[in-house]
């Protein structure tokens, strides 16, 4: 049943919920998305083939194995369970008193673009927002990624292995995301997460309105943002079906046209659609424009009231994506509260956790914890075993990379931490992480704390003798 | 309404209700002191020379702690609250926060941090915003925060911010217990829009201010000045208690030259200076504890967010704390009003997985802070004579699946419902099937 559910939220093809809106839009249209300008040439590390005994593992499936083994080998995961044989040269760790889980999966932060130290004048003129045109789908986030952030690194010493870098949430349309793996690189496309479906940020409240309110322009309210929504889909719709008649030879393909083809790709459920979102209502009315147009929606992020409607999230199969605790920074999460993830688990709507800042972003496995004890405290029975999903298996599946990533299951990428002891303890660290095998974080290691460029010969940073 | 006239401005100190006077010399006044509740089997944190004693019994009456001890009669009638053997802690002090000033950060409207906009500057005071209505209140004692010290955003008269209050969680119609608990400023690079000027100016602008309210006359007549110099003048008589040695300066700033340079202020006045954000703080902790300088510090900072910050560090506190640096913690700042509670306990958790002993980390949330903010005849700890606040853990207080079972603000149980709680009850029918919308028959 779980698996169902899972299945669903991974596809998210709202517009096939609802019959009605899929008539006129034939399936094989596939719009195709600008071919992303900007390729991975990510290469892994050499693998440091281990083999783990003894640990508790939290294996992101939704099992905890008590005294387990766990055997990564040649970049993925080769086994996981009790009396796993050594193969010859790889290295054995005694895990006893140790936890594992997967690699964390940080499915909103803004690391990398706008790199600390944040300058007046960067600040001025922000890498995440290019608030200039509400509708901006064909803008690419990666274009802002500075991989020397040292945020990168802090993230890795908690166990983060897969960071999706969103756009802002001024504009309607923001632009695609960009999925990277926290690996020490000298260029956003070596941190590219090669194969990774497109992503797009949209948004939609306070931040639209408020922030063109102040340019003097249009979308002033609520109404203006789904206006401003329903012009581009039309113009998308448009440009899909002449893109298709083309196809048959009834007229000539279309010029090119960067923004329709995102927004179209998105239709076409190619690109994923992860939409800002805090209130209720807010997420009701996006849920129709989305039926209307079939526009397939993957995750309401923020969703600070989803868990007054779960039902609706359950029945269009969209994930939430949401805080532990934070609220009351503005009017349209003021309602939010601890329990929304749990309450949403316990309902059966798909749910992840989230991080939007560098700081919550170092330890997502207490901000799991925080969102468990809430909803343990008001009856909610949630295990461990489901919780460390909401920070590894559910955002693999809203990034559509569960086939690779978020658990521990044979063949998938080996990314691992190895943990000082229960990750839901505030005094647990990630001793030893791993990316597709690889070592990348030994805590042990006095080398191996990815001093950034711009921390490296700074006299502050540096012990006095 | 209260009317409060100039004269009564300069009085209102709302005393400490019940507990004894600072020299010792009062008892508790009468209006609840014949209640007793007993706390037992308690795995008590003193705070005090008694150190932890485990399965102890708490007598309180009234408003104030009677007696801490294995040993203890529990009096008849007495009301019984069993600990079940749970870890009691005093009240936790948050030593930083915007609690009653903020309700939505994004509305100016209940929005009282700062005078960032008016002509006050060191006069600001920011008793007279408190909102004991706010929201924020009752989920930051339900996170076992029972004091907080209340601190004034940066003012438009660079660098000063104003006074801060220390104010209690209690359930009544006034948070403020102790006004003026400290003077408020804040030094760093001009990249913060309130500041917008070399810091060698703002060091300058404190010295001299400094100066002339060491000189001032006391009650110098303001007859015939315009506005503008009755509040300068003002400004002047707020800072005199700093410049006499009398009130705290607390310094908001980061870069280890102004560090240095806070250190050489408090030399060169005579004046109690204490640190607030230092991050790097830890870069002069030698210095800091020879001058007895404490510090007010966020573990979790480690990020070089600006260049005044490039040496945060996760150890910060643990170098402190080794230094002999008295130490007390806030939350990061976005937040330590709206989860003012659980993510200062994660704070302390974080210093403790970075190098604070165990027992630091709550000193600094407790007794520890009490010292910092000379309020330790009061509050802080659990013995005789002082103001009863305590808490009894579910666990480990640090760790974020521990909560409060039980808190008492002066002597009084207090409800643990916040606003999040009722909205969750609200709607958890929904979730649990008893209101469940008919999801199975939708398709």
């Amino acid at each position: 049943m779980l698996d169902d559910r899972y299945g669903h939220c991974a596809r998210t093809l709202l517009a096939c919920g609802i019959a009605v809106a899929c008539i006129g839009l034939p399936a094989l249209l596939h719009a195709q998305p600008t071919e992303n300008p900007f390729p991975s040439t990510y290469r892994p590390a050499a693998p440091t083939d281990t083999l783990f005994l003894n640990a508790t593992v939290l294996d992101g499936a939704g099992n905890r194995h008590e005294r387990a083994s766990l055997l990564i080998r040649g970049g993925l995961i080769a086994a996981l369970g009790e009396d796993i044989e050594a193969p010859e040269g790889v290295r054995i760790i005694d895990a006893e008193g140790r936890w594992i889980t997967p690699g964390i999966v940080d499915p909103h932060s803004h690391l990398g673009s706008g790199s600390m130290p944040y300058t007046p004048v960067e600040l001025s003129a922000w890498d995440v927002n290019e608030i200039g045109d509400p509708a901006a789908p064909h803008l690419y986030v990666e274009t802002t990624i500075r991989t020397q952030d040292p945020g990168f690194a802090a993230a890795l010493a908690g166990g983060v292995t897969t960071i999706q870098v969103l756009p802002g949430s001024v504009n309607l349309f923001g632009g695609y995301s960009v999925i990277l793996k926290n690996v020490p690189a000298r260029t956003p496309q070596a941190m590219k997460f090669p194969g990774a479906p497109p992503g797009m940020k949209m948004a939609c409240g306070e931040n639209p309105k408020y922030n063109y309110s102040k340019l003097g322009r249009a979308p002033r309210t609520r109404m203006g943002i789904v206006a401003g929504y329903q012009e581009v889909l039309d113009d998308a719709r448009e440009y899909l079906d002449k893109l298709e008649r083309s196809r048959r030879g009834e007229n000539d393909k279309p010029p090119h046209d960067p923004k329709l083809a995102a927004v179209a790709a998105a239709l076409d459920g190619e690109v994923r659609v992860h939409i800002h979102c805090y209130r209720a209502d807010d997420m009701a009315i996006v849920l129709d424009v989305a039926s209307h147009y079939g526009l397939p929606i993957t995750a309401f992020h923020h969703a600070s009231e989803a868990y007054k409607i779960p039902d609706l999230l359950v029945e269009r199969d969209v994930c939430s994506v949401v805080f532990a605790n934070w609220w009351g920074f503005k009017m349209e999460v003021f309602d939010a509260i601890r329990e929304n993830a749990a309450m949403l688990e316990k309902y059966g709507a798909c749910v992840t956790l989230h991080s939007d800042s560098a700081i919550t972003g170092q330890r997502l496995n207490l901000e799991a914890a925080k969102a468990m004890a809430a909803g343990q405290h008001a009856g909610l029975d949630i295990p461990r075993r489901v919780a460390i999903q909401w920070i590894t298996l559910n955002p693999a599946r809203i990034l559509g990379l569960d086939d690779r990533i978020g658990s521990l299951a044979p063949g998938k990428n080996a990314d691992v931490v190895l943990w000082s002891g229960d990750p839901f303890s505030v005094y647990t660290r990630a001793d030893l992480v791993f990316i597709d095998g690889a070592l990348v974080y030994d805590r042990s290691d006095p080398a191996d704390q990815l001093v950034s460029d711009f921390i490296l010969g700074q006299p502050a940073q540096k012990s006095r003798p | 309404m209260k009317s409060v006239s100039a004269v009564a401005l300069l009085l209102l100190t709302v005393p400490w209700a019940c507990a004894p006077a600072p020299d010792g010399a009062g008892t508790e006044t009468g209006q609840s002191g014949s209640t007793v509740t007993a706390i037992i089997n308690a795995d008590t944190h003193t705070m005090t020379a008694a150190g932890r004693i485990g399965n102890a019994t708490i007598l309180l009456k009234g408003a104030t702690v009677a007696a801490v001890g294995t040993d203890l009669e529990v009096p008849d009638g007495a009301r019984i609250i069993d600990a079940r053997g749970n870890t009691v802690t005093p009240g936790l002090i948050a030593s930083a926060t915007h609690l009653g000033l903020v309700e939505v950060s994004s509305s100016l409207d209940t929005d009282d941090r700062s005078a960032s906009s008016d002509m006050l500057g060191a006069s600001f005071d920011i008793r007279y915003g408190l909102n004991f209505n706010s929201v924020l209140i009752p989920l930051a004692r339900a996170d076992g925060v029972t004091h907080a010290v209340i601190v004034p955003g940066a003012s438009a008269q660079t660098p000063f911010a104003g006074t801060g209050a220390l104010i209690s969680t209690g359930s009544g119609d006034d948070l403020l217990v102790q006004s003026d608990i400290a003077m408020f400023a804040g030094i760093d690079g001009p990249s913060s829009s309130q500041s917008g000027q070399s810091r060698s100016s703002q060091w300058t602008a404190l010295r001299l201010a400094l100066r002339q309210a060491g000189r001032q006359d006391r009650g110098a007549s303001v007859s015939g000045l315009e506005l503008v110099d009755v509040l300068r003048r003002a400004d002047l008589d707020a800072l005199r208690p700093v410049a006499e040695g009398s009130m705290p300066l607390v310094l908001r700033t980061q870069r280890e030259s102004d560090i240095r340079q806070a250190v050489a202020l408090a030399r060169d006045f005579g004046i109690r200076v204490i640190l607030y954000q230092a991050d790097e703080a830890w870069r002069a902790a030698e210095l800091l504890a020879e001058h007895k300088i404490p510090v007010i510090l966020d573990p979790m900072a480690n990020l070089p967010r600006r260049f005044d910050n490039i040496g945060a560090r996760l150890d910060a506190a643990a170098i402190l704390h080794r230094a002999g640096v008295p130490l007390a913690l806030h939350a990061w700042e976005f937040q330590m009003s709206h989860n003012a509670g659980q993510e200062l306990r994660q704070a302390a958790g974080i210093g403790i997985a970075n190098g604070l002993p165990w027992q630091a980390a709550l000193e600094a949330l407790t007794a520890g802070a009490a010292r910092i903010w000379g309020i330790e005849e009061h509050i802080g700890s659990l013995e005789a004579r002082k103001s009863a606040n305590l808490v009894i853990w579910s666990g480990d207080p640090f760790e974020m699946t521990t909560r409060p079972l039980t808190v008492i603000v002066d002597g009084q149980e207090v409800p643990l419902e916040t606003r999040q709680t009722l909205l969750r009850d609200r709607y958890m029918p929904m979730i649990t099937g008893s209101d469940r919308p008919e999801r199975e028959n939708s398709r």
